[in-house]
């Protein structure tokens, strides 16, 4: 059992926690709203692909992707393996956008 | 196919390795043990036919998985699995652990019938040793006349015993479309013998961020419930511990006969050495009280 905290002392963690949830809220817009621009920019690199005659599906590509945020994801002390199936689903969701067209 | 890497592998080489794979359109999976790293090759292996993977740094040996049930056969892991149940931080409670040392005791009732009979076996489980209470909500009954199960009241009851006693627990799953509810409200969810190949079924639950209680059918073989657990872990549930619960026999006296040569079985066959569990209340209930004290070691 923790000792009950002065009543100051909860109401300053509160005050502090109620803040970091804002920025936690802040991010998760930011994040989606990436997510946005990367789907936009999928959708006009599928057009171009189609112009220059490319294949829409690039396994290659997509491979590349996965390791560099592999790679990016040790560097920062996230777990690689949690993140590589991150950016698979973020690659679906390009992927998606390309073949729909 | 699986890869066998050197201890001595590094994180750059691992995913050199894993992109060239990749990029021919496979996915991997990474396996790490005390020994060895293992990374296992999902999707078409004639893909990989022309890649020199056995001279790229850091590989020691490339080994194809023959059987049918690759991620399941324990070719595919670098050490034997432990599945743990319960262990979900937004749920507080104890957590069950399938494949380690320790011989995991789920018990309880065959069907959940009311919140005071619940709580009271869920205590006598606890008390006895158990570390998992199980109990039917949805009941696949042979006569369509028969008690069919509370259904979601039970689930709640299930749910509100788990939080007062801190015991995860398992309930079957019939149909697809009982997952989520099951799956908010239980730890694990128990296919039943009667749906062993319910192939819809068990895609779905390969879905869901639970473990999979995966009993063996009335007639099924080792390698038909092998293939059953690959259903589910292909499609990304690793967490699949099978249960032997009897088969049909010539034999009429117990109802079913508890195939106990099948344990060595799975061990034999089974990837990572892993988690199984025998049922015993089925093989011992022939009466209908004997049925109702399902039991599973």
């Amino acid at each position: 059992m923790t000792t009950d905290p002065s009543p100051s002392a909860r109401d300053a963690a509160l005050d502090t926690l109620g803040r970091y949830r804002q920025q936690i809220e802040q991010l998760d817009r930011d994040l989606v709203s990436l997510l946005a621009k990367r789907v936009a920019l999928s959708k006009e690199i599928g057009a171009m692909k189609r112009v220059a005659g490319l294949p829409t599906l690039d396994p290659a590509r997509e491979a590349e992707v996965i390791r560099r945020a592999a790679a990016l994801a040790r560097d920062a002390s996230l777990n690689d393996e949690k993140v590589r199936d991150i950016f698979w689903h973020v690659i679906g969701l390009s992927r998606a956008v390309q073949v729909d067209e | 196919m699986i890869i066998i890497t050197r201890a001595s592998i590094t994180d750059a080489e691992l995913d050199a390795i894993r992109e060239r794979i990749e990029q021919r359109g496979m996915r991997t999976h990474l396996s790490r043990g005390v020994e060895r790293t293992i990374i296992g090759c999902i999707g078409d292996e004639s893909l990989l036919a022309e890649l020199p993977l056995r001279s790229m740094p850091g590989v020691e040996d490339v080994v194809p998985v023959l059987k049918p049930y690759k991620l399941a056969s324990r070719e595919f892991a670098a050490a034997p699995s432990v599945v743990r149940v319960g262990d979900d931080p937004s749920r507080p409670g104890r957590v069950a652990a399938f494949g380690g040392p320790a011989i995991a005791i789920i018990a309880g009732p065959c069907s959940v019938e009311g919140p005071d009979m619940l709580r009271e076996t869920a205590e006598a489980v606890r008390d006895a040793g158990g570390v998992m209470l199980r109990g039917g909500a949805f009941k696949p009954r042979t006569s369509p006349y028969a008690f069919q199960g509370l259904g979601a009241t039970a689930l709640k009851m299930l749910a509100d015993v788990r939080r007062t006693t801190g015991m995860p627990v398992v309930t079957e799953v019939m149909d697809p479309r009982q997952i989520d509810d099951v799956a908010e409200h239980a730890d694990m969810l128990q296919v039943g013998a009667r749906n062993m190949q319910n192939f819809s079924l068990l895609s779905e639950l390969g879905r869901v961020k639970r473990p999979v209680l995966l009993k063996r059918g009335l007639s099924a073989t080792i390698k038909e419930l092998l293939m059953a657990a690959e259903y589910i872990m292909a499609q990304g549930n690793r967490d699949v511990v099978l249960c032997e619960r009897g088969i049909r026999t010539f034999e009429v006296a117990t109802r079913n006969t508890l195939d106990v040569a099948a344990l060595d079985g799975f061990r034999e066959l089974m990837r990572r050495l892993a988690p199984f569990a025998a049922a015993a209340g089925r093989s011992l209930g022939a009466s209908a009280d004997g049925a109702r004290a399902g039991a599973a070691a």
